[in-house]
């Protein structure tokens, strides 16, 4: 087997990287395919945390590069789905626990188990990212449409043009929309941050609060149904297998009485 | 055209243009890696170029950066007036 690498990116910290790492594997595990979760935000270990396996943790990823056990002794096992793994970050350590060799060596061995690798990576764009570039072959651009983030997700781009070579594809996800500013034009939409950072767009998802009540479960939101940022993951996630997928519509509709009236004969889709 | 405006809400001034006008501005600096008032000596120095030329039709001259896909275009502007040979 031959699985595809991809590293979830973002630049800024807290735009919602290890949720929708997290929310992106349980998706792409309720396919059916085999996933498995490289937590590389070493030293500030999260994603454990949302897929609600902190207690489960035994060994982590510096372990096995520094072969203290064997990679599938590291692998913990998601609660509901066999087919989904962590391979958890260690939480004592720093940043340059491992170097880009070690992980193409990882992200190598990690391909020949499972179908999907999806790389969790820490913000910033040192080392930390280096490394979790280091083994993939796809990227996932994370941003919210603030202006701060936006910024730091084009220098990702930039970074992620220069590795052409290696990262032959990237696309974006942009995350916490709030379709109410949207439409009042308080808030960027999903058109604008596309034609400002010139980018395929692989998904949008709204703001939700059930985020944080899942984050708080340990349960991601695409593993439940009747969750609109659930539903969001999980078209990520059949996009990312190569369906095709209509976009939520969510982007900005103005709001007039003419609007109002049509809206109340075509009602809105989510 | 004010009641047009007024139904249709068309946003212009609102913080979501706000935001696309100067995010563009800033990207287009930070991909080139632009320092601040560097293209205002780069207009100068050209616009003297232009002129040793022609006439130029005085304050008409307009340079603008523009984005295009992931890349930045100069785009600059002479209203010519005659030629000075």
């Amino acid at each position: 087997m031959s699985g595809r690498v991809i590293v979830i990116t973002s630049g800024k910290g807290g735009v919602g990287k290890t949720t929708a790492s997290a929310n992106i594997g349980v998706a792409l595990a309720n396919t059916g395919a085999s996933v498995c979760l490289v937590d590389m935000d070493i030293g500030l270990r999260n994603l454990d945390i949302l897929m609600g396996l902190e207690n489960r943790v035994v060994y982590n990823l510096v372990d096995v590069v520094e072969e203290r056990c064997k990679l599938r002794q590291a692998l913990v096992k998601d609660k509901k789905m066999p087919n989904l793994n962590l391979l958890p970050a260690a939480q004592t350590r720093d940043k340059t626990a491992v170097n880009a060799e070690q992980m193409k060596k990882l992200c190598e061995e990690l391909k020949s188990m499972f179908d999907f690798v999806l790389v969790d990576s820490p913000a910033g764009i040192e080392s930390g990212f280096e490394n979790a570039c280091a083994g993939a072959e796809e990227a996932i651009v994370i941003t919210t449409p603030e202006m701060s983030a936006v910024r730091d997700a084009d220098r990702i781009i930039g970074l992620l043009e220069a590795r052409k070579d290696e990262i032959t594809q990237y696309r974006l996800v942009l995350n916490r929309i709030r379709p109410k500013m949207v439409a009042n034009s308080d808030m960027m939409g999903v058109e604008d941050v596309l034609e400002i950072l010139s980018i395929k767009l692989l998904g949008a998802v709204p703001e939700d609060e059930e985020i944080i009540i899942s984050t708080n479960k340990g349960e991601p939101v695409a593993g439940t149904d009747n969750t609109k940022s659930g539903l969001a993951f999980r078209n990520i996630a059949r996009r990312l297998r190569g369906e095709e997928v209509p976009f939520m519509d969510m982007d900005a509709k103005s709001d007039t009485w003419v609007t109002r009236i049509v809206n109340f004969f075509n009602p809105v889709r989510v | 055209m004010q009641v047009f405006n007024w139904l249709f809400k068309v946003p212009s001034g609102t913080a979501a243009v706000t935001a696309k006008d100067r995010m563009r501005t800033m990207l287009v600096h930070d991909r080139l890696e632009l320092p601040a008032g560097r293209l205002e000596v780069l207009e100068e120095e050209l616009t003297a170029v232009v002129a040793r030329y022609f006439d130029l039709e005085p304050d008409t001259t307009r340079f603008d950066l523009q984005q295009m896909d992931r890349q930045a275009a100069l785009i600059a502007n002479f209203r010519l007036v005659r030629s000075k040979c």
